[in-house]
């Protein structure tokens, strides 16, 4: 694939990915809340994106203004870059690289510096305490995320996600590895700082590390936000529901279809599951994931061999 | 482009940071049902400041900060549900219901947005707190490493923490307005890191609160359906914006519109909706061990008293409400989940007894249990002793933890304008 | 394709040299870190563009979480958490210049000097398998030793770290008792 076509290509899905995500979040928003009448979602996030693009940015108190700046645009280009990784249907790759799971992983573990990066360089209290908040959480969930994704490659014997989609053809990691997906799902909501587990730009610190953002750029940093979860879902498809792989219908149906079945669980929970303490959410990553995300990687090697 | 923008831009919500004056709690509630209005947490993301209620002279002028945190283009509103008020010019102000102002937000969001409206100049002027260009050697005010104000601020104080580590230390003052604290509590606080070092409670900037049906049940019986009533739909209240504060604002909105002329046959709903809170699984991923109280300091504060297990409810005492058999719910722990639990249990109490109360009257002899406690004649409402309570139960406690104890406190801090001005309390 | 190859290894080089160059020249302790971070991703970028794609993105992913908690000690233990008033981010100038200068003249001499062999992998081999196969073949008792040290380090920190201290709980603080006579 030509690059300009690569980048056409995931720059249009990923657009029309996070379109659907906030349409998706406006739906069980309305649906939680007891509203009845969902036609006024398609046009609602347009909406939405038009007021903060007629918002003027706003100015702190000698802010780091270069990584202030900075933060949006590299949240979204590491949505971007994880997402290159997956290949979107059989021999559809946006990025061919043998080792395309840890392209995945490195992509995502820096989303912990564009979100610390966003919230030290307001120069303000709120948004600070969220970077920190960003740290602790990333830094917990990252070695089970890790875990349970490297696992995914071991029935493959290889860290390319295309032949890892393929070593799914008889079995679904899903069904292989239950622990897998999961624990995926779970670190994967810290990762993409997605309700629940949005402490870093939690409500409790009025937006946390978003706080101080207004107009375009904070629209940048909720489309970038999003890309991320739309990453996360699109490799959690490909890796634990075998990715493009399924009867009847096209490849590329398949992974859309998957990968928006796993993005509307992940919305849903946001609604439904209350954000832990961050006491809880740390201990979490490193007392029950943790362990659990070994158990998954000693059985899984196990039972390659 | 700007013309299609701001086409485009009719169809959202208009984003509103509220600041709100004394007695208009409910009108806040009822405001955050509104589809074509989306309150938001922090002025940054709005475009209309409303101001809701009244305030002293003064304090309208302490409200300058947060217009100018607005980005442009920023617009200010005024309203107050009782009524006009005639010190704000008319072009700033809205007079009428809910819906009357709803139209007027987003007429004047429109308008500033499309620009046939000028956005509002900052008030205060743009000047450093303390003079420091060209002072020092590098001419921004410090001295050495530590020393100094540069750029016009304070360095942080260094204090031993918990762990005996010299650290720095941040002083800071968050409220009156700020999203995730009840509207009017202003704390000063001394932080390391997150975790709260010292708590000192500043007096609110709002005039009172009125609970008015339950201050006039100190002098006449009133109807017990009324009160109970009341009492659930405060509750309600409550509960919706604590959990639009842990960060469940749809939940949220669909408890505060069951707060809507609540009547005891919409039990069912209720306990549904309290079902689905539950589920949530709030008590133990957020609220479980934390603010445990000390039983013997929460006399008279109802649901809490209750929730540390005292059997402390003025109804007791209450001839009618001997007769409808009223006992008191109480839980045992003491903390915030207990807290939550004890309110989300008398929610379905309350409608039970105005179920059965037919027209029976209660109260009237100088002591009446009201939502958040025993309110007697001597003016204190029992927000002030709760507001008491927060710097030795959030001192020790990280950020968001401590906004988790207040919340499940009730706090109401127009209860420390009762006891700071002992005289404004009796209105 | 050379040709790319070529010309991105030269753009990550200098940008590897001139990131690094900027730890030294910024007065704020966050930034001193992600410029460090940045320096390191762009060796990581040349390594993949020299065909060990697991190491350069293995570099990248490790340095994230690194340099986060880099960043964050420094803003913890040192006297100016904001970095307000500069703090200049080299010390002992003397020193440092002939440090670095020498540093400098050593390596320059040993890669003009040194007779590196010219071994060129054939084609086809998979850097990722040798790696493997070294890690838990020939260098297994390195590897394995290190390995268990340093799990060995990381359950003591945690063990420090958990919330029951030995002095109390964790969130009350653990800070040891203040040795008393008694009566």
């Amino acid at each position: 694939m030509s690059p300009a076509w690569a980048v056409a290509l995931v720059g249009v899905l990923l657009m029309v990915s996070v379109y659907l995500v906030a349409v998706m979040e406006t739906i069980f928003g309305l649906r939680v809340s007891g509203v009845r009448g969902y036609g006024r979602a398609w046009a609602l996030p347009m909406s939405r994106a038009a007021l903060l693009l007629s918002q003027r940015r706003s100015v702190t108190e000698r802010p780091d203004a270069q990584a202030w700046a900075l933060a949006p645009a590299l949240l979204g280009g590491l949505g971007a870059v994880a997402l290159t990784a997956i290949p979107l249907a059989a021999g559809v790759e946006v990025a061919d690289v043998d080792a395309g799971i840890v392209l995945f992983g490195a992509a995502l573990v820096q989303v912990m510096v564009a979100v610390f990066l966003h919230g030290w360089a307001a120069n303000s209290l709120f948004p600070v305490l969220g970077a920190f908040r960003m740290a602790a959480l990333a830094l917990s969930v990252s070695i089970p995320f890790s875990l349970v994704v490297i696992t995914t490659a071991l029935p493959a014997e290889s860290l390319s996600v295309g032949l890892i989609i393929s070593s799914q053809e008889s079995l679904w990691n899903v069904v292989r590895q239950p622990l897998g997906l999961p624990i995926y799902l779970i670190t994967g909501l810290g990762f993409s700082f997605w309700a629940p587990l949005q402490l870093p730009d939690a409500r409790d610190l009025s937006g946390g590390t978003s706080a101080e953002v207004s107009g375009a750029a904070l629209l940048v940093w909720r489309v970038a936000r999003a890309s991320i979860l739309v990453a996360v879902a699109a490799m959690g498809a490909a890796a634990f529901l075998g990715g493009y792989l399924g009867p009847w219908l096209p490849g590329w149906l398949w992974m859309a279809v998957k990968t928006f079945g796993l993005l509307a669980i992940l919305v849903w929970s946001g609604h439904r599951i209350a954000r832990p303490r961050m006491e809880t959410a740390v201990k979490l990553g490193w007392t029950v994931l943790l362990p659990l995300a070994l158990v998954d990687v000693f059985v899984s090697g196990a039972l390659t061999l | 482009m700007r013309d299609l923008l701001a086409r485009l831009a009719v169809g959202a919500p208009v984003p509103v940071f509220p600041v709100a004056g004394g007695g208009t709690r409910e009108a806040l509630a009822r405001l955050r049902l509104r589809p074509d209005v989306h309150l938001v947490d922090t002025p940054r993301h709005a475009i209309v400041l409303l101001v809701l209620g009244e305030f002293p002279p003064g304090e309208i002028a302490g409200l300058a900060a947060v217009h100018d945190m607005i980005p442009s283009p920023r617009v200010t509103v005024h309203w107050t549900p009782g009524g006009p008020r005639d010190d704000v010019p008319r072009s700033m102000r809205v007079d009428g219901d809910d819906t009357a102002l709803v139209a007027a937000l987003s007429r004047v969001a429109g308008e500033v947005l499309s620009g046939t409206r000028a956005s509002e100049p900052p008030i205060r002027p743009d000047v450093d707190p303390v003079e420091w260009r060209g002072i020092g050697p590098y001419g921004h005010g410090g001295k050495g490493m530590t020393g100094g104000t540069p750029f016009g601020r304070p360095l942080a104080e260094r204090a031993p923490d918990r762990d005996g580590l010299e650290l720095d230390q941040l002083s800071v003052t968050v409220g009156p307005w700020l999203g995730a604290l009840p509207p009017g509590l202003e704390l000063g606080i001394k932080l390391q890191g997150d975790v709260i070092q010292e708590v000192e409670i500043h007096p609110p900037a709002v005039t009172l609160e009125r609970p008015d049906g339950w201050v006039r049940a100190l002098e006449v019986p009133v109807p017990v359906a009324e009160l109970e009533l009341d009492r659930a739909r405060h509750h309600l209240v409550w509960l919706g914006e604590a959990l639009r504060v842990h960060d469940l604002p749809a939940l949220g909105q669909r408890t505060l519109r069951l707060a809507q002329g609540l009547t005891p046959g919409d039990r069912g709903e209720v306990e549904r909706v309290l079902a689905e809170v539950r589920r949530t699984g709030i008590y133990r991923l957020a609220l479980r061990g934390l603010g445990a109280v000390d039983p013997s300091q929460v006399g008279g504060l109802g649901p809490v008293a209750r929730a540390a297990g005292l059997e402390d409810d003025a109804r007791l005492d209450d001839p009618t409400y001997q007769e409808l058999g009223f006992r008191p719910v109480s839980h045992r722990g003491a903390d915030a989940a207990d807290r939550w639990r004890q309110r989300i249990a008398e929610i379905t109490q309350s409608l039970d007894l105005a179920g059965r109360a037919g027209d029976r009257t209660a109260f009237g002899d100088g002591v009446v249990e009201g939502p958040r406690g025993r309110i007697t004649s001597d003016g204190i409402l029992p927000g002030a002793v709760t507001v008491d309570l927060l710097p030795e139960l959030l001192t020790g406690l990280e950020w968001g933890d401590a906004v988790a104890v207040v919340w499940s406190l009730d706090v109401d801090p127009t209860g420390v304008a009762s006891r700071s001005s002992p005289e404004g309390a009796a209105a | 394709m050379s040709g790319i190859v070529d010309f991105l290894f030269w753009v990550f080089a200098v940008a590897a040299v001139v990131t690094g160059w900027l730890v030294f020249r910024t007065d704020s302790m966050v930034r001193a870190a992600y410029w460090l971070m940045a320096s390191f991703v762009a060796v990581g970028a040349i390594l993949v563009t020299l065909d060990a794609q697991f190491l350069g993105l293995i570099l990248i992913l490790m340095m994230a979480g690194e340099m986060t908690i880099m960043a964050i000690f420094m803003v913890m233990y040192m006297m100016n958490p904001a970095g307000l008033n500069p703090m200049t981010m080299v010390h002992q100038h003397r020193t440092a210049a002939v440090a670095g200068a020498g540093a400098f003249v050593a390596l320059a001499l040993v890669g003009l000097l040194a007779d590196f062999p010219d071994r060129p992998a054939p084609s086809g081999t998979d850097p990722t398998v040798d790696l493997g196969v070294e890690l838990l073949g020939e260098s297994m008792l390195v590897f394995e030793s290190a390995g268990v040290a340093l799990l060995a380090v990381m359950i003591g920190a945690i063990a420090l770290v958990s919330k029951r201290g030995r002095y109390g709980d964790a969130d009350e603080g653990s800070e040891e008792p203040i040795l008393e006579k008694t009566e």
